[in-house]
């Protein structure tokens, strides 16, 4: 039985990523809204920074929560990757948990210093704030690249013994953690643009919009790279996405690319509250696809080598018979764990509990 | 031998820093679920603005919590990853329970951030009695998982084959040639288990270890830690709550800070009076079932000796005697002449077998020390642990009863406290004759002390107390540790070390501004929330 906890790291994978493209976008935004208000002397810049600040909030401690959950879930359910990973990818798997402990005093400091020190020192912490979120993946998506196309695993299988650092060696490392941010930044825009439009705050929301355009842009040529190295160094995902199974979904993500193209540039030259909200919508689903692709289309193997790979199977837990009623009884509380969240956010985004008083 | 000093010391502070935030985690909602009852009943305001005050401070400190139980949970499987094996069987269903527990934890605790003053009292306090309950689950299921690691529930005789005064660990429920195949594969190889579980196919060559995956949740020894731990992290929580508001009154003579101060104080009083009592005799019996040798380190006992109170305590009867080291010493005799060979051939391993199996696990054995492994006399590992276990014992009896002191400093602080700003007939005289108007922030201080140290020490015992093991009687911290040299080293232990200090400095001190800065924290909210 390798499908199921294949499926449920899927599940988890996602919804961690979904989560953590709005808060790293969002941080990034307020933490840049808040430099530039200092420089420019743009003090409403201010209010675009405490928003954004607002939104990331209310989704970073449950984006994280997702995070833990995943680790539990490769530890159980994948040991030997696992094993491997904390080995090999010692330095990488490193970064990203000091960037976990830098980012949330980060943005309580951030938060709780704002009008009580100066405006550079101000700055300065939310930068910080906001380049640990990008350290964080920086550290995780190694996993990712290693997986697709295997640059420090393949180093230790060789040689038995991997350098600290082999993994950013890796081309698709690099081109997948440059599509992850630029996707990040640009969901953490289209959703800035969608909760100002419902203030009816039209500057926030056109800054919203150029920052989710503007990524969106960058992000586009970044998945044509991604693509397009897959076709030398990961060709089993590259022919499942590309001829295969998972032909459809990315069709579906450049249709949906497309579409968001249009709808953030008309919504941003013609000022359109209506387009913000499928805008958001759409450049999460674009994240959800995009991820399902990167993640999915490895089935059935988990570790891609070329036009092959290393089975689920190999990874799996055999030391127990899983116990399904736990995993089924865990994963109906998981999901109720995210209604209950979804009311919260409920209130605290659209009962606008969260929003500055006017 | 590989060195693990320094990455120990660093687990054990990773530990002790999340022990900290989770105390306020589950001890911060009891007080703000009685504030808010007050509130309820009173419409005093004084109530809901501490509640939102406390409120706050928990909401950084779930996140502190969060951090660093990511960075234990990481440091498990990255600084310990021979831990995955257990992981992925004996503690799959503990940590995985703890998974829906661990989400719900933060789901219903941000709803109850966003609606506490929006939606009426009495359905806040079961927003945030619903957070509390799965935190407690959380705390119980984490410690089911470190109490398998105190008491490896599910492996039957295992342990006491290799050392006779052991006791069994439940009905075997586990493949016992599998789990001494892999020990001697790990002792033979001279390399951390990581070094077998990370290559691909080994899990399922191995195949099944353990066949009841539930073993770990039906450990006698994780009932009564549980009780213990949780009841323990909830009065440090609470102790700290208070001690605060005493403070506040005591520097600003507002009676809205005495009224906080009152409403915790019976709360604190009534689980001092269960946790010390009941939930410690209960952990005490199932160290001295368990545990023999925590138990002789805590009681100093290098020779056996009587004392009728404590065998009265630990056994139910005086005539007792308490076991010490010589004893148990006396039983590592009893193997005589066997070696691991014979043990791992009683359940069928022979030489060939275990050099084969290894093969197939990705393994090259030298027969040589394959050979050398096989012929270590028993009595000889035996004795040899009990030894090392006996170097610990003047830290661990020292350490116990201090913390039985300081037990009893926060159990007399915690009545009198109550009697302070009660009308208890003699004794609320009495407590403010003696302390006058100091008795709140002198009392509340007394059941800091007697609440944090206790826990502080409690936690040590608990730990050391079961070395040199990590699971106890069966694997060595050496054989679970990573394989990759520079995390083993000082060098890196200071650089975490330095990390985590900074980053939990530098939480409590946010934590201090949230408490202090009440308005910055509601411009979060529209309206601040206005009850």
């Amino acid at each position: 039985m390798v499908d199921l906890p294949f499926f449920i790291l899927g599940f988890a994978v996602l919804l961690h990523v979904i989560f953590v493209s709005i808060t790293i976008g969002t941080g990034w935004i307020s933490a840049s809204s808040r430099l530039l208000a200092y420089i420019r002397g743009d003090h409403e810049l201010e209010r675009i920074s405490k928003d954004a600040f607002r939104i990331m909030v209310v989704f970073e401690l449950f984006s994280g929560v997702w995070g833990t959950i995943i680790t539990v879930i490769l530890a159980g359910f994948f040991p030997a990757l696992t094993a491997l990973a904390t080995n090999v990818l010692f330095v990488p798997l490193l970064i990203a948990l000091i960037s976990i402990m830098i980012r949330i005093p980060s943005i309580a400091a951030f938060w709780y210093t704002w009008g009580r020190i100066g405006p550079r020192a101000h700055s300065a912490i939310g930068m910080l704030m906001a380049v640990s979120g990008f350290a964080i993946p920086f550290g995780f998506r190694t996993l990712f690249s290693e997986i697709n196309s295997p640059a420090a695993v393949a180093q230790f299988i060789s040689s038995g013994a991997a350098n600290p650092f082999a993994a950013y060696a890796s081309a698709v490392f690099w081109i997948l953690y440059l599509h992850t941010i630029f996707a990040s930044l640009s969901v953490g825009g289209f959703v800035v643009a969608y909760l100002m439009s419902r203030e009816g705050y039209s500057r926030g929301m056109k800054i919203g919009y150029r920052y989710g355009l503007g990524f969106l842009v960058l992000q586009i040529p970044m998945g044509i790279a991604y693509w397009y190295l897959l076709g030398s160094s990961s060709q089993y995902i590259f022919e499942t996405i590309t001829f295969g199974s998972f032909m459809p979904i990315f069709a579906s993500k450049l249709f949906i690319v497309l579409i968001l193209l249009i709808l953030g540039i008309l919504g941003y030259t013609m000022g359109k509250v209506a387009f913000s909200k499928y805008a958001a919508l759409l450049s999460l689903l674009a994240v959800l696809l995009g991820e399902t692709m990167n993640d999915g289309s490895r089935y059935p193997f988990f570790v891609i080598i070329g036009k092959s790979g290393i089975p689920i199977g190999s990874f799996a837990n055999f030391y127990i018979e899983i116990p399904l009623t736990a995993v089924y009884v865990i994963l109906a509380f998981l999901i109720m764990s995210i209604l209950v969240f979804l009311i919260a956010l409920f209130y605290a985004l659209f009962r606008r509990f969260l929003s500055e008083p006017h | 031998m590989i060195s693990i000093d320094s990455l120990l010391a660093l687990s054990a502070f990773g530990v002790y820093c999340h022990a900290l935030f989770v105390s306020i985690t589950l001890g911060f909602p009891v007080a703000i679920m009685a504030l808010l009852f007050r509130y309820l009943k009173t419409g005093e305001e004084d109530y809901f603005r501490a509640a939102k005050v406390m409120t706050w401070v928990l909401a950084l400190n779930f996140a502190l919590g969060a951090i660093t139980g990511t960075l234990v949970e990481f440091g498990l499987v990255q600084a310990w990853p021979g831990t995955i094996l257990a992981i992925a069987s004996f503690a799959f269903v503990p940590l995985a329970l703890e998974l829906l527990a661990f989400a719900n934890e933060i789901a219903f605790l941000v709803l109850f951030i966003v609606t506490l003053g929006r939606i009426r009292t009495s359905l806040s306090i079961v927003i945030l009695a619903l957070y509390w309950i799965f935190a407690v689950l959380s705390g119980v299921l984490i410690t089911a998982v470190n109490s398998w690691l105190v008491s490896p529930w599910g492996t039957g005789s295992v342990p006491h084959a290799l050392y006779p005064f052991m006791p069994e660990f439940g009905e075997n429920a586990a493949d016992v040639q599998k789990l001494v195949a892999i020990k001697i594969i790990a002792l033979a190889s001279g390399l951390p288990l990581q070094a077998v579980i990370q290559n691909p196919e080994v899990a399922e060559k191995v195949g099944i270890i353990l066949r009841d995956p539930y073993a770990a949740l039906f450990d006698s020894y994780a009932y009564a830690s549980a009780l213990h731990n949780i009841s323990a992290a909830v009065i440090v929580g609470l102790s700290i709550a208070v001690f605060a508001y005493a403070l506040k009154w005591h520097k600003k003579r507002d009676e809205g800070y005495l009224k906080v101060v009152k409403t915790i104080s019976p709360v604190i009083l009534i689980i001092f009076l269960l946790q010390p009592t009941i939930f410690g005799h209960l952990m005490g019996e199932a160290v001295v079932e368990y545990n023999p040798t925590k138990f002789a380190m805590m009681e100093g006992a290098h020779e056996t000796f009587y004392n009728p109170l404590i065998s009265l305590v630990a056994y139910g009867d005086p005539s007792r005697p308490i076991v010490g080291f010589d004893e148990l010493k006396r039983r590592c005799e009893e193997h005589g002449d066997k070696k691991l060979g014979d043990l791992a051939l009683a359940v069928g391993l022979s030489q060939e077998t275990i050099l084969r199996t290894a093969k197939d696990m990705g393994v090259d054995l030298d027969k040589r020390k394959t050979e050398e492994i096989l012929n270590l006399k028993l009595r000889e590992i035996c004795l040899s642990d009990v030894s090392r276990a006996e170097a610990r014992t003047t830290l661990i009896h020292y350490a116990y009863y201090t913390k039985i002191a300081f037990g009893i400093i926060g159990f007399v602080s915690a009545i009198c406290l109550f009697a302070g700003l009660s009308r208890v007939p003699l004794l609320s005289r009495l407590v403010l004759g003696i302390f006058k108007e100091r008795a709140p922030v002198l009392l509340s201080f007394g059941i800091l002390l007697g609440s944090v140290i206790p826990s502080v020490l409690g936690w040590y015992v608990r730990e050391v107390g079961r070395k040199p093991w990590t699971v106890y009687g069966l694997l060595y911290p050496e054989e679970l540790v990573s394989v990759v040299g520079y995390a083993r080293s000082a060098e890196f232990a200071l650089f975490m070390g330095t990390v985590i200090a900074m980053i939990v400095l530098f939480g409590i001190f946010c934590m201090y501004i949230i408490a202090t800065r009440q308005r910055k924290s509601e411009e979060l909210i529209r309206g601040g929330g206005n009850g």
